[in-house]
């Protein structure tokens, strides 16, 4: 599972409008140095900054 | 009438001169002028400039296995095989990244061709990055749902010749995104335009 599924089951109410870049406020990024995907920016109004555990 | 000054490849040869008052320098080998500067300073060319691989570095890089990628994710795109790279300063192998050594202004050009494993794309871009941060957009399919499309982009970029760098990212949204992995379809290229 994608942290984009993820965060989409932790938080079903989010909608693509939230990822949508320039206009979104939840930036998903994967910089291709073994990372993997990760939260580049969670700016949402209501809804916390999921955790690491919440993410796992 | 010009001043010339020839090197001569008549008799003995050697360095040959002729002056005038007219403020016009003529560079000539073997009798034949090569480069003439008028008095303002103008300079004409007989024949081509031609410019050596390390004063004027340019690539062409590809990516030929498929990357897959998460939706609604910037992702950075993987360029790792050369075509060419005539000062070594693409990295095709770990940062997938151009850091020219040469200061000036480098025209970039990419395209990326996508397509889902499964379901359909809504919304597909291309970025130009440089030093880290978002710089320039390519072209932006947003709203269309198609199971294939080719961003491309092409921008004129500075770059200081030390620290600066250009990387490509992509964004697909939606199914599961997949960019080909194609020497075709899926490329960077930069070459310098100007130097500083």
């Amino acid at each position: 599972m994608t942290l984009y599924e993820k965060i989409m089951v932790l938080y079903p109410e989010l909608t693509q409008a939230d990822f949508a870049p320039f206009t979104g406020c939840i930036r998903l990024q994967n910089d291709l140095d073994g990372k993997g995907d990760y939260i580049a920016k969670w700016e949402h109004p209501t809804l916390a900054r999921p955790t690491v555990e919440q993410l796992a | 009438m010009t001043t010339t000054i020839n090197a001569s490849n008549s008799g003995s040869g050697g360095l040959v001169q002729t002056a005038d008052a007219s403020g016009i320098l003529a560079l000539q080998t073997a009798g034949t002028t090569a480069v003439t500067i008028d008095a303002s300073q103008n300079v004409t060319l007989a024949k081509g400039l031609t410019v050596g691989a390390t004063a004027a570095p340019t690539f062409m890089a590809y990516n030929n296995a498929n990357q897959s990628i998460s939706s609604a994710t910037l992702t950075k795109v993987r360029f790792n095989v050369e075509e060419w790279d005539t000062n070594n300063n693409f990295d095709s192998t770990t940062n997938y990244r151009f850091t020219p050594t040469v200061a000036g202004y480098y025209q970039c050009s990419f395209a990326f061709s996508t397509e889902p494993s499964s379901g359909v794309i809504t919304r597909v871009f291309g970025q130009f990055w440089k030093n880290g941060a978002e710089y320039k957009f390519g072209n932006d399919f947003n709203g269309a749902t198609v199971t294939g499309s080719e961003p491309t982009g092409s921008c004129l970029i500075y770059c200081n010749g030390s620290t600066d760098y250009v990387e490509i990212y992509g964004y697909i949204n939606g199914g599961t995104p997949v960019i080909r992995g194609t020497q075709a379809s899926t490329w960077f290229t930069a070459f310098l335009a100007r130097s500083a």
